[in-house]
């Protein structure tokens, strides 16, 4: 176990390159920030987990169904490994965690907040929700300086990459198919093009701990640019629209520069007041009722 | 009810690869450790053999044991001395 007299001295060893261990005596103020990141984390990988799980009956044959089988394990395996390495840090237990999730006292990603309505709406998430997600997974994985996440986050980020090459078939399929099929990802598109940009968040605040902590590498505003840089050109090229009157590219520079953006459906969700919350959590809770038998069963949790 | 326990996790790959740490994970027993750690880390067979240990069995030593020999010049050789010579040796010099 480490020590650090103050948060100068704590400041330091990260600057250096330092990575910090479950039983190290890091300061408190790392330690709950740090905390709320991961458990943030796990919950989203948790509803996400819930959401595929929904469609898999829904999927479009057996390898789109095994597919979807093994993302959903991927995202419910995320969801554990991360809940373990948030409940190690000894701010809350696993059960709290869950408790608080479901009670709706804590938060998970805007996209979740959201109704996928058609098949189409799950190939939108996989090609632009996983895809942002996964930008911004990688960016915390680059310097992340809490071992036992950056030890997790190589794996979700492994993982998340199978699911974003999954996602560009499946729209390269629709957007190679019928009239139909591109008009369904038309409207997908409109509906969760907004939602991924915004999962970057809000620009980041000056003083941003995370950042001078090195649990982000990357301002939020910054990741969110470089997202728009790579999916509108990708999206144009498979012959879509992308949902923004005011999208123009800089004539200099040939950057792609968006509207201004609204910021009222993002913050709706940190209150789960989205348009799909009430009944996403509401799942999530039945799920966690009908699932009891099985962590008694394991002797885990009641 | 049993409470979890952490355990730390290790993967062989393949043939003469040594066993790597992965992660970690929470479990009753190490039969589950064992079970859950096929079901988080080895999804896609990214090891054909797995170790786990109880963290609370891991014995440790931190850089306040390990900083001293740090400092053990002659226990290395660079060879740059010898190098050298050669150097001018075969330069004639």
């Amino acid at each position: 176990m480490r020590t650090w007299d103050d948060l100068d001295e704590f400041q330091a060893f990260l600057d250096d390159g330092g990575m910090v261990e479950a039983d190290d005596d890091m300061p408190e103020e790392y330690r709950h920030e740090v905390f709320r990141f991961i458990e943030f984390h796990a919950n989203s990988e948790l509803m996400g987990g819930l959401t595929e799980r929904d469609w898999i009956p829904h999927s479009p044959g057996l390898r789109l169904k095994q597919i979807f089988l093994a993302k959903t394990q991927d995202e419910i395996g995320h969801a554990h490994l991360l809940y373990m390495v948030a409940a190690d840090m000894g701010v809350k237990t696993r059960d709290e965690m869950m408790n608080d999730l479901l009670a709706g006292e804590t938060r998970f990603h805007n996209v979740f907040h959201y109704r996928a309505e058609t098949w189409a709406d799950q190939i939108a998430i996989a090609f632009l929700v996983d895809a942002a997600a996964f930008a911004s997974q990688r960016a915390v994985f680059a310097k992340c300086t809490y071992g036992p996440y950056k030890r997790i986050l190589r794996r979700i980020v492994g993982e998340e990459g199978f699911h974003m090459r999954h996602g560009e078939e499946m729209l390269l399929k629709m957007a190679s198919g019928s009239q139909v099929q591109r008009d369904l990802f038309q409207a997908a598109l409109e509906r969760w093009w907004w939602p991924a940009v915004q999962l970057f968040g809000p620009d980041s605040p000056p003083d941003d701990p995370l950042l001078k902590w090195y649990i982000k590498s990357e301002r939020n505003e910054v990741l969110r640019h470089a997202y728009v840089q790579k999916y509108v050109p990708l999206l144009q090229g498979y012959g879509f629209t992308v949902p923004d009157d005011g999208l123009r590219q800089d004539p200099d520079t040939g950057e792609w520069m968006m509207s201004e953006i609204d910021w009222a459906p993002l913050k709706a969700t940190f209150s789960n007041a989205g348009p799909d919350s009430a009944r996403r959590l509401a799942n999530a809770v039945r799920n966690h009722a009908e699932s009891a038998w099985f962590r008694e069963s394991i002797g885990v949790s009641a | 009810m049993t409470a979890s326990q952490i355990y730390e996790v290790f993967l062989k790959a393949d043939g003469k690869s040594e066993f790597r740490h992965v992660g970690a994970l929470g479990a009753a027993d190490n039969e589950m450790a064992l079970l859950l750690a096929r079901e988080c880390y080895c999804r896609r067979a990214e090891g054909e053999q797995i170790w786990v240990v109880r963290r609370d069995d891991i014995s440790s030593a931190d850089s306040s044991e390990t900083a001293p020999n740090r400092n053990k010049s002659h226990r290395h050789n660079d060879g740059k001395l010898v190098a050298e010579h050669r150097r001018q040796l075969r330069e004639g010099s």
